[in-house]
C-alpha cells in the first residue's frame, strides 16, 4: 500500500504516458492510409491526418470535453455541473488530454475511407465536426455516466452499465460506421467500379508503409487499452490484477486477429497475404478494446480470432454488396471487429454470463452505431452543402497532391536540383515556363 | 574498321545483371551503364493482386545495359551478354548494336576510340 500522494503522483505520470503513447498512434494511421493509396494522393492523405489531429485539439478544448459531460448529464437525468468549468482548472487538463488523444483516434480514422478524393476543406470540417459534437455525444452516452451507464435511464431501467471498457464501440465503431458513412455519401473513385457494378482493384503504393503503420498503431494501442487503466485503485491498491488481464487481453487479441485474418486470406487468395494480416492484428486489438478487463484471456483469444476473421468478408461485402469505396477497409477493421468484440463480452465475462448484460450490450452497441450512423450523416451532409464533397474528375485524376495542396509527395528531377542556385527553369522553346521572361 | 565505335544496348532479367556485368567484363569492355527500366515484349502479362483482386501488369521490369565498344570485337561482347542472359524462357530481353558517330572523353578531352 503506498500513499494516496505517492498513488495519485504514479497515476497522473501513466495518463501522461498514456496520451503520449495514443498520440503516437496518429503517425501509425499515417502510414498505414498513405501506403494503402496511389503515390499522387499521399500528401493529401498526411494532410487529412494532421489536419484531424491539430485541428481536432481545439475543438475538443473549445466544445467537445464539455459538450461530453452535458450529454451525460441530460441522459442520466443530473442537474448540468458546470461542464465547462475545466477551462479554468488546470487539474484537469491532464484528463482532458487523456480524453484528446481518444478522441483524434476516432476522427482520424474516417481519413482512411474517404481517401483518394475527398475535398480537402469538406474533410477538415468533418473532423472538426466529429471532434467538437459527434464524438463527444458518443463518450458523453457511455463514459460520462450518460444513457447507457449505471447511472443512465438505459442503465438504470436494466440494472446494470454497458461495457466497453477503452472504446472499441465508443471510439473505434464510431469511427469505423463514419468512415462508411462518408464513403458511401463521397461516392466510389473514379475506376473502382465498371459499368456493370464491378469492382477494379487499385492498389496502393507502399506495402512497407501500410505494414509498419500498422506496426506503429499496436505500439500506441497499449496506452489506449492498457493505459485505460489506472495503476492505483481509489483505494491507493495496485490494480495488479486488471492491469495484467488488460495488458494479456490485448496482446493476444492482436495475435489472434492476425493469424485468423492470414488463414482466411491464404484461404480465400491462396497466400497469405500481408495487408490482410496486418488488417487483421488491429481488428483483433479493435475486438477486445471494449473487452480486455472483463473477459478471460480464452475470451481474448476468441474475440481476437472473430475480429481478424471477419475483416476479409466484411471488406468483400462493402464493396460488393454495399458498393462502397473504403479506401483502407476501415468498417471491416474497426466497425465490424468493434461491435462483434463489444457484444460478445457476456459470453466471456470473468463474472459468468449475464443474460441482462448480454442485452445491455445488444442495446448499447445499438445506441452508439445508430447515432455514429446519424452524427456523421448529418455531418457528411453539411460539410457537402457547405463546401462540397468531392473534388472534380480533373482534380481527382491529377491527384489530391497537385490539385489540392500544390505539392508531389516523391517530386523527381525538381527544377535547378543539383546545380547552380541561379538555373532557370526552361522550356523546350527556349521560353520560361508560365510566360515568365526577362522582358 | 578498327577505327568503328559502336554501342551495346541489352535489356535483360535484373536478375542476370551481375552475370551479364562479370561477362562483359571478361571479353575486354569493363566500362558500362545500367538503368532500372520496363518493357514489353515476348513476356506474358504478370498478374498482381491488392485485397484479393487481380489485375495485370504488361510492362515487365528489365535492366537496360550500354556499353561502348571500341577494342575489342563486338561480337565478342553481344555473345557475352547473349549468354550471361540466357536462361530460356520468354523475357530474356535482346541486344542491340547502334554505330557511335564520335566520342569524348571529359576529363582527358581525348576523342574517337582512345575516348572509349
Amino acid at each position: 500500500m503506498v500513499s494516496a500522494g505517492v498513488a495519485e503522483g504514479i497515476n497522473t505520470v501513466w495518463a501522461l504516458v498514456v496520451a503520449f503513447l495514443i498520440f503516437f498512434m496518429q503517425p501509425g494511421f499515417a502510414l498505414l492510409e498513405s501506403g494503402q493509396v496511389r503515390a499522387k494522393n499521399v500528401g493529401n492523405v498526411l494532410m487529412k491526418n494532421v489536419t484531424d489531429w491539430t485541428a481536432g485539439v481545439l475543438a475538443y478544448f473549445a466544445v467537445g470535453y464539455g459538450l461530453s459531460s452535458v450529454v451525460g448529464a441530460l441522459t442520466a437525468g443530473r442537474p448540468l455541473d458546470a461542464p465547462f468549468a475545466y477551462f479554468g482548472a488546470p487539474e484537469q487538463w491532464v484528463t482532458w488530454l487523456v480524453g484528446a488523444v481518444f478522441a483524434m483516434t476516432a476522427a482520424t480514422i474516417v481519413s482512411g475511407a474517404v481517401a483518394e478524393r475527398a475535398n480537402f476543406t469538406a474533410y477538415a470540417f468533418v473532423a472538426v465536426v466529429m471532434t467538437a459534437v459527434v464524438y463527444p455525444v458518443t463518450t458523453g452516452l457511455t463514459w460520462s455516466d450518460g444513457l447507457l451507464s449505471l447511472e443512465g435511464y438505459v442503465g438504470q431501467a436494466l440494472g446494470v452499465g454497458y461495457l466497453d471498457f477503452a472504446g472499441a464501440t465508443v471510439v473505434h465503431m464510431l469511427g469505423g460506421i463514419a468512415g462508411l458513412v462518408g464513403a458511401w455519401l463521397v461516392g466510389p473513385r473514379e475506376g473502382r467500379f465498371d459499368a456493370s457494378g464491378d469492382s477494379h482493384p487499385i492498389p496502393g503504393h507502399s506495402m512497407l508503409l501500410a505494414v509498419l503503420g500498422t506496426l506503429i498503431l499496436a505500439f500506441g494501442w497499449y496506452g489506449f487499452n492498457v493505459g485505460t487503466s489506472a495503476i492505483y485503485g481509489p483505494d491507493d491498491a495496485l490494480l495488479s490484477a486488471q492491469l495484467g488481464r488488460v495488458a494479456l487481453n490485448t496482446t493476444l487479441g492482436m495475435g489472434a486477429g492476425a493469424i485468423a485474418a492470414m488463414a482466411v486470406s491464404a484461404y480465400r487468395q491462396g497466400k497469405p497475404d500481408p495487408l490482410w494480416t496486418a488488417n487483421g492484428l488491429l481488428a483483433g486489438l479493435v475486438a477486445v478494446t471494449g473487452a480486455v478487463p472483463h473477459v478471460t484471456w480464452l475470451g481474448g483469444i476468441v474475440l481476437g480470432t472473430l475480429g481478424g476473421a471477419l475483416v476479409l468478408p466484411t471488406y468483400r461485402f462493402v464493396v460488393d454488396s454495399l458498393h462502397v469505396d473504403d479506401v483502407c477497409g476501415v468498417f471491416a477493421v474497426h466497425g465490424m471487429a468493434g461491435a462483434v468484440g463489444t457484444l460478445l463480452i457476456p459470453f466471456f465475462a470473468v463474472s459468468g454470463f449475464s443474460a441482462t448484460q448480454l442485452l445491455m450490450q445488444v442495446v448499447g452497441v445499438g445506441v452508439v452505431a445508430t447515432w455514429a450512423v446519424v452524427g456523421s450523416g448529418v455531418t457528411f451532409w453539411l460539410a457537402d452543402v457547405l463546401f462540397g464533397l468531392r473534388v472534380s474528375p480533373e482534380e481527382e485524376e491529377a491527384g489530391l497532391d497537385a490539385s489540392e495542396h500544390g505539392i508531389a509527395a516523391y517530386p523527381e528531377f525538381t527544377g535547378g536540383s543539383g546545380g547552380s542556385p541561379d538555373s532557370q527553369p526552361v522550356s523546350a522553346d527556349g521560353g520560361f515556363p508560365g510566360g515568365e521572361s526577362d522582358d | 574498321m578498327t577505327d568503328d565505335i559502336e554501342m551495346v544496348v541489352a535489356y535483360v532479367r535484373p536478375d542476370v545483371l551481375s552475370d551479364v556485368k562479370q561477362a562483359i567484363a571478361n571479353a575486354g569492355a569493363p566500362s558500362l551503364t545500367v538503368t532500372k527500366v520496363s518493357g514489353r515484349g515476348s513476356q506474358p502479362v504478370k498478374t498482381e493482386q491488392w485485397r484479393g483482386e487481380e489485375y495485370t501488369v504488361d510492362l515487365h521490369e528489365k535492366a537496360k545495359v550500354e556499353c561502348v565498344v571500341a577494342d575489342v570485337e563486338t561480337q565478342s561482347v553481344v555473345d557475352a551478354i547473349a549468354d550471361a542472359a540466357h536462361t530460356g524462357e520468354k523475357g530474356d530481353g535482346k541486344v542491340f548494336v547502334l554505330p557511335v558517330r564520335a566520342a569524348r572523353q571529359i576529363r582527358t578531352g581525348k576523342t574517337g576510340p582512345d575516348a572509349v
